[in-house]
């Protein structure tokens, strides 16, 4: 299974693919021939192919640089918004992704016990008619809620979901109560819309609650922030670590883990007040600015300093700066906003504040609540509906969950129902571009839920951990060798398209769920021939034609129609400070404080958070991408470790309440003493991965899983630690 | 873009984040192997102390310096610079002596410890990107940074905007342009919140490093012929001295002339 | 051993041949694997110290040390010191090996070791490095017409022998000039590192500095090289001879360290004397061992005519000197500093020299004692054409 290839230069490493590329010589090369015949590509196979990034959710654009047939360069394309010539190390690495010796380039059926990581090569026929056969088993005896499904965030979600829901399941496990379901349900509930996006052009005064903006890169926006910065903007940022953020911040507040809605209370406190919103727009359009002094009276910068440790004069102090910015002020949403399970009040008050600065949808406002839904103006192809969904979903929503939206889900939930068999029990679950069990809190958990299964097929491209305990993986093309969807950004539509062939016997996601789909008896909701079909049926609204984008990299989108009336997608049809959907779900219909658990003497905080070089536990065995990162360590604050009798590279062992995990110390000044720092998604199980197995801990084996009740969202920095040497 | 006469790089320290996007960048354009890089971060990192901290990194490659001590100190001239600034170096010519590596004050050129005969050891720096460059693009490095903290463009030009920018921001740059005279002037131009030393440059004086070097270097030549004469003209001299002392010894003592400098 | 194998059974070597010949085995292993897989697989040389053992020991030192071939060439054919002329070929011939070593150690040192000669074609004149490479071939190709004569004779092709003897004047004289080049060359080879190199040792004068040691350091291997020649093959030692090689010593070193304290002073470094930690001390050591100690034992007429006090005290300055010379191209010469560097393989910024490195240089060091005690026996490098020939030292 693992190629024993050396590691030394990428180009070399073609060595896995070159029996591949032997046996493809014999046919038409098509991506080398349709990029010919668009012009991209010389007769001698080089040039440069317009595509889309995939090492996060950002989807810069690229240009692959090609040459011989094969990609040995990226660049950012500088006429997609998100890139702009620029990319991150990680759209930089990309290529090592689809070159890397690890890739599973044959279906592979389990042989040894789970975990064991003994498969054996299969072809796509057996591989597809066992996977069907096997769904098809669980669905005729246990019926299809007995299937679970999940998928991360990516463009042929659309896809995924039709085998999902024309399979009949409701147990749909997505990343989001992972990441950003705080955010996205207190804005939905506060503005209706999922996200704002953000306009720094005339930004005077950022403020941002722990968005490592620096580390966690969004190609254009960390550039439009860092410019900002330049100009003159001022950025205050939250956060218990110094980051790199921190460090190009005007003023770094190292607040108290779990506080970070009483330090925005007590701003919009001082705000509303001292009188110092945009009354104006408030009264148009906010719905419970009247109350909202009398609700916000107790929370007092002098009642916030006890409870975050900054002093109230500083925050008095932000709360004018904030205010004197006016519309050219934001408190940034955030991100990954699953951290304490007060969170989603945590958003609640961003959402406030910035209400109530009125630089919403005011003209040169830094928030804009206009975001277009994702495929908007793009055809489909033609689907019957859904089956109906009768039963209940196992990770509780909405009946153990009202305010979580089903798209979102509460992931985390989904294990305990699995393990109890309550209120049914599940049987199986096919799993594509996502990884449960690093993903997921409480590795032990997840590993138990995996036992329980009767089958499990993955869909990715390499041996991540999840696959590795799989029953069939499915080997999928990377992002440079495959066809997803079109993607609508800013009045375009890109494209992802194949940069080279897929290697091995590599297919895109398109064209799996297609097979498994007409195998399962529901080729209806599948009616594309191919990849190139599929994006066809797409464009038929628009006037270009596929091998135009293909050489373009995108099609003009019509422009759509702006009515001048400002509404919003909410009951009231206004912001709603004061939320009546939250009184009637028995929640507080005001943002409020709650006050999180803190850890016991002797305990810290365990801190998560990306650095720039990895996209959750997907790219560590990205070579380049390890090349070019630290040691993942834990950190912790200097003067403690000294306290505690450790040095700087001692090994230590962390203990939670649900694991051990064993790295090295990083002692630092840039974190508060009372937190240490795990860089996540290290500590991988599978021995399929030959770079990243044996480096880091796995930080999905201390957390603790805790849900916050309004928004699902799992509390990822509320797990309590002890560190020992080790 | 103005034309270019003098290639070069301005890095800001203020604006980098540390992303090492160029490195991978520079890997991927220049198909480095994964064990060396040409291009890397340097410097003290986190300093101070919780809470009040600073970071201080930048992004280190080849300075391409204008009177470059790599190329002074090559024996078989592998190194060259362009007229437009870029240093090169070929390895058909390198005899892989290292002296380089000792020559560059900025610790530069690095070298294939692993390589054998049949590969070949050879000396790696960076490039500045000729294969980019010479068809109008930015250097790979430059090209990809998120933050503009890596630009690039006319060494003139370039200056003027870096001292623009401590202009317009006193307060967040020190007042130096390190490379504008360092090391005789350099074309990897560096702005920085903190003392340059903690970026981990080194304190170069505004002559080249290699300026006594050559200096004496020029003295060879000169010195060696008139040392040649000087050693001529004393062998002739003792050897007229010596034959009139033996053709007087003969007259004297004839039989006894040749055993005596074997005595002992 | 293997080796044994190679050898006629009944040639019997003595037990010091067996050592030279299994270290120099060890070193050829040691070069091939070098040669396989690249130097960083036998040495722990790395970009923060591209250069270390070979470079202070192979070259600074082997150069050093081999002075007195040219010191002796000069004061017999050129100063026409004729009553030196016993101490002349096996000088001569310390010299000529000790080259060949020098260029051997530099051919594995070397990253392209088959592109040597590229020196001959590609001249960059501003380097140092060139100038030394051309002085040493150069020197190298005069040595071994200056040594022509002995192995002629040793041979009895008594006419090439006297062909090679009458025009060896104008190759004596270009002999000492790429001496006097060289040995001050590699002095001038740190002046590209006014920054690297420590105070105490960088100066503008270093070639005058190197070429004034290396005069101290030809004439303390003279004394070295016949008293322990004439122990191995009990030959008498020219003691009378010996004693005015050793009376020039003082005056040497005394210009020696009136250049060099001079030259401190004149730069304002004085301060560092005392002030630079274990650079001080190291300042200190060579000094004392290898000037000022030698410089007043070999003031004492008692001392100079002492055989065992002559060896005892050149021994004493060549280790000073030999110290000098690592001090110089490695204990003193700052390299990266340990700043965060990322990638991690950027942050090696120690060297310690490894077995395999050391050892190849004891089996190319063993090579020359071989060639020595072969040459001694098997060629008239005893005695002059001029002097009645002995018969080659018997067993």
């Amino acid at each position: 299974m693992n190629d024993t290839l050396s590691r030394r230069d990428f180009l070399k490493l073609g060595a896995a693919t070159a029996a591949a590329a032997a046996v493809g010589a014999m046919l038409p090369p098509k991506v080398a021939q349709a990029a010919y015949t668009a012009g991209l590509v010389n007769a001698a196979g080089d040039g440069y192919i317009p595509s889309m990034c995939e090492m996060c959710v950002w989807r810069c654009g690229v240009l692959a640089k090609i040459k011989d047939g094969r990609v040995v360069k990226l660049d950012g394309n500088p006429e997609h918004p998100h890139s702009r010539g620029n990319l991150c190390p990680r759209g930089q690495s990309g290529l090592m992704n689809t070159y890397d010796p690890d890739r599973v380039l044959t279906p592979l059926i389990r042989v040894g016990q789970r975990g064991e990581g003994k498969f054996r090569k299969a072809s796509w026929e057996e591989a597809l008619d066992l996977t069907a056969s096997k769904m098809q088993a669980i669905k005729d005896t246990y019926g299809a809620e007995a299937m679970v499904f999940s998928s991360t965030h990516n463009l042929s979600q659309p896809q995924f979901e039709n085998l999902l829901y024309g399979f009949g399941s409701p147990n749909y496990g997505t990343q989001r109560s992972l990441c950003f379901n705080a955010m996205i349900t207190a804005f939905l509930l506060t503005y209706g819309i999922e996200e704002p996006s953000r306009n720094y052009k005339d930004v005077e005064f950022i403020l941002m609650v722990g968005r490592n903006m620096m580390e966690a890169i969004s190609t254009s926006e960390t550039s439009e922030l860092s410019h900002a910065i330049d100009r003159g903007a001022k950025l205050v940022y939250l956060d218990p670590r110094f980051t790199k953020t921190a460090a190009k911040a005007g003023e770094w507040i190292p607040i108290r883990p779990g506080t970070d809605s009483a330090f925005l209370l007590a701003m919009i406190n001082v705000i509303v007040t001292n009188e110092l919103g945009d009354c104006d727009f408030v009264k148009q359009y906010v719905v419970g600015c009247e109350s909202l002094p009398a609700a916000m009276r107790s929370y007092t910068p002098a009642w916030a300093e006890t409870i975050t440790g900054v002093p109230a004069a500083t925050i008095d102090r932000i709360a004018r700066e904030f205010a004197a910015a006016s519309h050219h002020a934001m408190v940034h949403p955030g991100w990954r906003t699953s951290n304490f399970v007060n969170s989603f009040q945590t958003e609640r008050a961003i959402a406030t504040l910035n209400a109530i600065s009125g630089n919403v949808l005011t003209p040169g406002g830094c928030l804009s609540a206009d975001v277009g839904a994702e495929g908007a103006g793009l055809g489909a192809p033609p689907q019957p509906p859904y089956p109906r969904l009768s039963a209940l979903r196992l990770d509780g929503t909405p009946w153990k969950y009202p305010l979580v939206p089903l798209k979102l889900g509460v992931f985390q939930e989904l294990r305990d129902a699995i393990l109890t068999g309550e209120p049914y029990q599940a049987h199986g679950w096919f799993i594509a571009r996502q990884n449960p069990i690093l993903a997921l809190p409480d590795r032990t958990k997840t590993l138990q839920a995996f036992e329980k299964m009767d089958f499990i097929a993955t869909v990715d491209i390499i041996l991540n951990d999840t696959a590795w305990f799989s029953d069939v993986v499915l080997p999928e093309a990377s992002y440079l060798e495959r066809f997803d969807p079109l993607l609508p950004v800013d009045g375009k539509a890109y494209i992802r398209q194949p940069v080279i062939e897929p290697q091995g016997e590599a297919k895109s996601a398109l064209w799996i769920y297609k097979q498994l789909g007409e195998r399962l008896g529901l080729g209806d909701y599948f009616q594309y021939e191919d990849e190139e079909d599929y994006l066809r049926q797409q464009l038929k609204p628009l006037s270009a034609s596929l091998e135009e984008v293909k050489a373009q990299g995108y099609a003009e989108m019509p422009e759509e129609e702006k009515s001048d009336e400002i509404t919003f997608n909410t009951p009231s049809g206004k912001i709603e400070i004061y939320s009546e959907t939250l009184k009637n779900a028995g929640f507080s219909p005001w943002p409020t404080w709650e006050e999180p658990p803190a850890p016991a003497e002797g305990e810290f905080y365990l801190l998560t958070g990306k650095v720039a070089q990895h996209t959750q536990f997907g790219t560590q065995n990205n070579q380049l991408l390890h090349k070019y990162s630290d040691e993942p360590r834990l950190w912790m604050n200097a003067r403690t470790a000294a306290g505690m009798g450790l040095a700087d590279g001692d090994w230590v062992e962390i203990t939670s309440p649900v694991g051990k995990a064993h790295t090295q110390l990083l002692a630092t000044e840039a974190i508060r003493p009372d937190c240490v720092y795990l860089t996540p998604g290290y500590g991988h199980l599978s021995k399929g991965l030959t770079t990243a197995f044996g480096i880091g801990a796995s930080d999905s084996a201390l957390h603790v899983t805790y849900t916050d009740p309004i928004s699902g969202g799992q509390a990822l920095s509320q797990t309590f630690v002890k560190v020992s040497k080790a | 873009m103005t034309e270019i006469t003098h290639h070069a790089y301005l890095f800001d320290a203020v604006r980098c984040i540390a992303c090492r996007a160029c490195m991978v960048a520079c890997s991927t354009e220049n198909n480095i192997e994964m064990d060396k890089t040409r291009i890397w971060q340097s410097g003290v990192g986190v300093k101070g102390e919780f809470p009040i901290l600073q970071r201080a990194t930048m992004v280190y490659h080849c300075m391409h310096c204008n009177h470059p001590d790599c190329l002074s100190a090559c024996p078989v001239g592998a190194y060259s610079k362009r007229p437009d600034g870029p240093v090169e170096y070929d390895p058909k010519k390198c005899i892989g002596c290292r002296y380089c590596m000792n020559a560059c004050p900025f610790g530069v050129p690095h070298f294939d410890y692993d390589k054998g005969l049949i590969e070949g050891a050879f000396i790696d720096k960076c490039t500045f990107c000729p294969q980019r460059i010479d068809v109008g693009q930015e250097p790979a490095c430059v090209a990809t940074c998120p933050t503009d903290a890596l630009e690039y463009g006319d060494r003139d030009e370039l200056l003027k905007i870096a001292h623009a920018r401590i202009a317009a921001h006193p307060e967040r740059y020190l007042d130096h342009v390190y490379g504008e005279f360092e090391n005789g002037g350099t074309s990897y131009l560096i702005l920085s919140h903190v003392p340059f030393s903690e970026l981990g440059l080194p304190d170069l004086p505004e002559t080249p490093v290699n300026e006594v070097s050559e200096d004496v270097m020029a003295l060879t030549i000169p010195f060696a012929l008139s040392w040649g004469a000087v050693l001529s003209a004393v062998a002739a001299g003792v050897q007229i001295a010596n034959r009139r002392s033996a053709a007087k010894a003969k007259v004297t003592e004839p039989i006894e002339a040749k055993p005596e400098e074997q005595t002992k | 051993m293997k080796m044994n194998l190679t050898f006629h059974p009944r040639f019997r070597l003595p037990l010091l041949a067996w050592i030279l010949l299994a270290l120099m085995g060890a070193a050829f292993v040691i070069a091939m694997v070098r040669y396989a897989v690249g130097i960083g697989a036998i040495s722990d040389l790395s970009n923060a110290y591209p250069w270390g053992w070979w470079i202070s020991f192979d070259l600074f030192t082997g150069v050093a040390i081999s002075s007195g071939g040219f010191l002796m060439a000069g004061l017999v054919y050129i100063l026409g010191v004729e009553k030196y002329r016993p101490l002349l070929r096996p000088s001569v011939l310390t010299a000529f090996l000790g080259y060949i070593m020098v260029a051997v150690a530099l051919l594995v040192d070397l990253g392209q070791p088959q592109r040597i000669w590229y020196m001959m074609i590609y001249w960059n004149h501003t380097s140092v490095l060139l100038e030394i490479g051309i002085c040493v071939m150069s020197y190298l190709l005069v040595l071994a017409i200056e040594f022509a004569p002995v192995v002629f004779e040793g041979l009895r092709w008594k006419k090439l022998a006297h062909f090679f003897h009458k025009f060896v004047m104008p190759f004596v004289i270009l002999g000492v000039v790429l001496s006097t080049l060289h040995q001050s060359s590699l002095g001038s080879l740190l002046l590209i590192q006014p920054t690297k190199l420590h105070p105490l040792w960088w100066t503008a004068i270093l070639p005058i500095i190197f070429f004034v040691s290396a005069v101290a350091i030809g004439l303390a291997m003279i004394l070295v090289e016949s008293s322990l020649s004439s122990r191995y093959f009990k030959r008498g030692l020219e003691i009378h001879l010996l004693e005015k090689v050793a009376k020039a010593i003082p005056i040497v070193l005394a210009t020696y360290l009136l250049l060099k304290f001079g030259e401190l002073a004149w730069a304002g470094d004085l301060g560092y004397l005392f002030t630079s930690g274990v650079m001080s001390v190291l300042f200190w050591a060579e000094i004392l061992l290898g000037v000022v100690l030698p410089l007043i034992w070999f003031s004492f007429k008692r001392m100079r005519q002492s055989p065992k006090a002559l060896l005892a005290g050149a021994i004493l300055l060549l280790l000073g000197m030999i110290l000098n010379r690592f001090n110089v191209s490695w204990f003193a010469v700052k390299h990266s500093d340990p700043l965060t560097y990322v990638p991690t393989f950027m942050s090696n910024v120690t060297y310690i020299p490894t077995l395999p490195e050391v050892f190849l240089s004891l089996g190319i060091f063993s090579a020359g004692i071989l060639a020595f005690g072969l040459a001694a026996k098997y060629l008239p490098v005893f005695e002059d054409e001029h002097s009645q020939a002995h018969a080659p030292g018997g067993d």
